[in-house]
């Protein structure tokens, strides 16, 4: 027993040992060090590990940075981030009450704004929780504590205060906390509000607000109906109020479409696209789900228990866009069909995981996620892979499907059951009349109905190649058989005679 | 063997399909039919399910092939059957039915013969059919589905020498009382399971005591 043990020992202490040679000797795969796995969902809704679609870059916090040789210090508590047309980058450092701007590497400061000249006097935010550079250069933040939206031009001039919004549909002694803002192509500003259930804000360029965009319907059921009627007064004012979710993030695609995003307690659509009226547009997939995680637990005491919670969006290009799940701090990427494309990010202590994630941006291809509670802002670049196929989807958006197949045909190399390159190849095959192989791909990417219209021609391609002989040789056996018969009655007829 | 699977009987068998009406009277009242082909029957029934699930095409298909268990759905198969012909009989018993256990099984397992052709033939069909002939596959099935049960619906009839309202009544309490004999199986397995637990703990007792 005694020797039994002492040989286990050893045995452990080579395998550590080889262990430590093995990690220090060779540079493994990055994908190895990944602090989070990459995967996806297939048509039957199992997980399928992917390769990595982005890669950790690098973090960078308030430490890293100085400004006119002074560093600037900790972020505290940032909530949120967006991009300039100029490129530069905007951080609302709510905690410390300023917004810092960077340029497009993240490595210098360009300029950091705590204050303003408002009519001869300083002015200051007072928890800035939103901030959105228009197209034209202005920047609109969202100052929550001030309750109002302070929007600058390029040199910080102020230019316009959005505050105290008046309407016959806003209650009586409404306070007006916005929090998160974006703008459009004309200057009217998008904000969500706190507590405001009735949709997002929309302010003219001059200021005024004009109304409510893209309410969530609350959806009763009839079981919910019938409980309501048969409770009693008293016990209906204890029950749970059925208030629409809040919008947690916006974003704004060039065609002027809103992208908003919901924490939709069924993980069923976390994300919207909202057309000028407010109407939902957005496309859903073969599963009808745009909520995240399609498998998860339901424990109530697991805090990453329950459905992908969407905390921001971001419209990308070509149609794609990512969201930001701070339930499990996941990066669920779709295409304008409603596809998933991909899925990676963690939460963590790690580089590359998030404990709070707030913000999402794509900045210059990168993808750049703001965190909270760590202060800091972590960048992911894009793999072959993920970069495979954020080119064939544009491609695809463009309807250049024949081209993508070539780069579909790499994504199949590095992920063989990619449903989409399965299908993306199989079309292009059924476009060029290749029906046989049409119908092997589209089955693997579970795409039924092309695959139904690839069967159908083939099987018309088989019949027609075939209908010479077969009706030639279909008549020769009628007339055969005809021919036989008489000759037996003949003969037996004969028979009968004779 | 032979007494149960002769030529007599699969002949017959056959005549029940055309003729049930007929068919089953006799097989009541001259033991024309034979269990062992019934419970066969029921067996090929359930392969017949199985490989429908499994080999029809993809335009018609959506059913995940690795849920698809076909050992599994046999004994689910049987277990139902076994289930559907014991209430059955103990519910008609009760209520003036004519008809013996034996009878109740044939009825149940001729009646689904038509139900195996349909599926082998649809699997079949389905491997030449596009999605927007789906139709044709959905009705094939939909025939064989209700052949089958009016099968079943004659031969409880006829073994039982009911009308056709009263078979209707028996069937309904047949499905009530199915859930009743599941309801105590359950209740037996969990108190046989406390029972084990019992001994089994005073065995352990036992164990670390002495």
């Amino acid at each position: 027993m005694m020797k039994n043990k002492k040989f286990k020992s050893v045995i452990s202490l080579c395998l550590a040992l080889i262990l430590l040679f093995e990690t220090e000797g060779t540079i493994k795969a990055l994908a190895d060090k990944l602090p989070y796995d990459s995967y996806n969902y297939d048509y039957r809704e199992y997980i399928h590990y992917t390769p990595a679609a982005y890669i950790p870059e690098r973090t960078v916090t308030g430490l890293d940075l100085s400004y006119q040789g002074e560093p600037i210090g900790k972020f505290t508590n940032p909530q949120d981030l967006c991009k300039s047309p100029s490129g530069n980058i905007y951080i609302a450092d709510t905690g410390n009450n300023r917004i810092v701007v960077l340029d497009p590497t993240m490595k210098q400061v360009v300029k950091i704004i705590s204050a303003f000249d408002n009519g001869g006097k300083e002015d200051k935010f007072n928890s800035p929780y939103g901030v959105c550079v228009s197209e034209r250069g202005w920047l609109y933040v969202a100052d929550f504590k001030n309750k109002r939206i302070v929007v600058l031009d390029e040199n910080d001039v102020l230019m316009q205060i959005i505050e105290n919004p008046q309407s016959e549909s806003l209650e009586d002694g409404y306070v007006f906390s916005p929090m998160k803002v974006t703008v459009d192509y004309a200057d009217r500003a998008y904000v969500i509000a706190q507590n405001m259930f009735e949709g997002i804000m929309v302010f003219e360029n001059n200021g005024n607000f004009s109304n409510f965009f893209g309410t969530i319907q609350v959806e009763i059921s009839v079981w919910d109906k019938f409980w309501k009627r048969m409770a009693t007064k008293e016990e209906r004012s204890n029950q749970m109020l059925y208030i629409p979710t809040e919008f947690t993030g916006i974003d704004i695609d060039p065609e002027g479409f809103v992208y908003a995003s919901n924490i939709d307690p069924k993980g069923v659509q976390g994300v919207r696209r909202l057309n000028p009226q407010g109407e939902d547009v957005i496309k859903k997939g073969e599963n009808e789900n745009l909520g995240g995680d399609l498998a998860f637990t339901t424990s109530t005491y697991n805090q990453y228990a329950g459905p992908s919670q969407f905390t921001d969006v971001v419209y990308r290009s070509k149609g794609i866009y990512s969201c930001l799940d701070r339930r499990r701090g996941r990066i669920f990427t779709y295409d304008h069909e409603g596809n998933l494309l991909y899925i990676f990010g963690g939460l963590g202590t790690q580089a590359g995981t998030f404990q709070l994630p707030v913000a999402v941006e794509d900045i210059g291809g990168r993808i750049v996620v703001l965190d909270a509670t760590k202060a800091a802002i972590l960048c992911f670049q894009e793999t072959e892979y993920g970069r495979l196929i954020n080119e064939a989807v544009g491609l695809r958006y463009d309807g250049d499907e024949a081209e993508a197949v070539e780069i579909w045909g790499r994504v199949l190399e590095l992920d063989e059951n990619n449903e989409l390159a399965n299908t993306g190849i199989g079309k292009a095959y059924l476009t060029a009349g290749d029906y046989e192989l049409a119908m092997h791909y589209l089955e693997l990417g579970m795409a039924r109905d092309y695959y139904s219209i690839a069967y159908k021609r083939y099987r018309n391609e088989i019949l027609t190649a075939n209908a010479s002989w077969v009706l030639t040789g279909g008549l020769v056996l009628i007339a055969a058989w005809v021919v036989i018969k008489k000759v037996k009655k003949k003969k037996r007829g004969a028979v009968d005679l004779g | 063997m032979g007494k149960y699977f002769s030529k007599a009987k699969w002949s017959y068998l056959f005549y029940t399909i055309t003729h049930p009406m007929d068919g089953y009277y006799w097989i009541r009242h001259q033991d024309k039919g034979s269990v062992p082909l019934a419970i066969l029957l029921v067996v090929i029934f359930s392969c017949c399910f199985t490989a429908n699930r499994l080999l029809s095409s993809f335009v018609v298909n959506d059913i995940d092939p690795r849920g698809v268990d076909s050992l599994y759905e046999l004994i689910g198969t049987l277990a139902f059957f076994l289930l559907l012909c014991v209430s059955n009989w103990s519910v008609t018993c009760l209520m003036g039915g004519e008809g013996r256990m034996k009878d109740i099984t044939i009825a149940i397992g001729y009646g689904t013969l038509p139900m195996s052709v349909v599926l082998v033939l649809a699997t079949v069909v389905s491997r030449f059919i596009a999605d927007d002939e789906q139709a044709f596959y959905g009705l094939l099935i939909a025939v064989g589905i209700a052949y089958g049960i009016i099968m079943i619906l004659i031969g409880i009839m006829q073994v039982h020498n009911y009308t056709l309202g009263k078979t209707l009544l028996t069937l309904l309490i047949t499905f009530v009382a199915a859930l009743i004999i599941i309801f105590l199986i359950l209740l037996l397995s969990n108190l046989i399971g406390s029972v084990y637990n019992f001994f089994y703990s005073i065995y352990t007792e036992l164990i670390f005591r002495v």
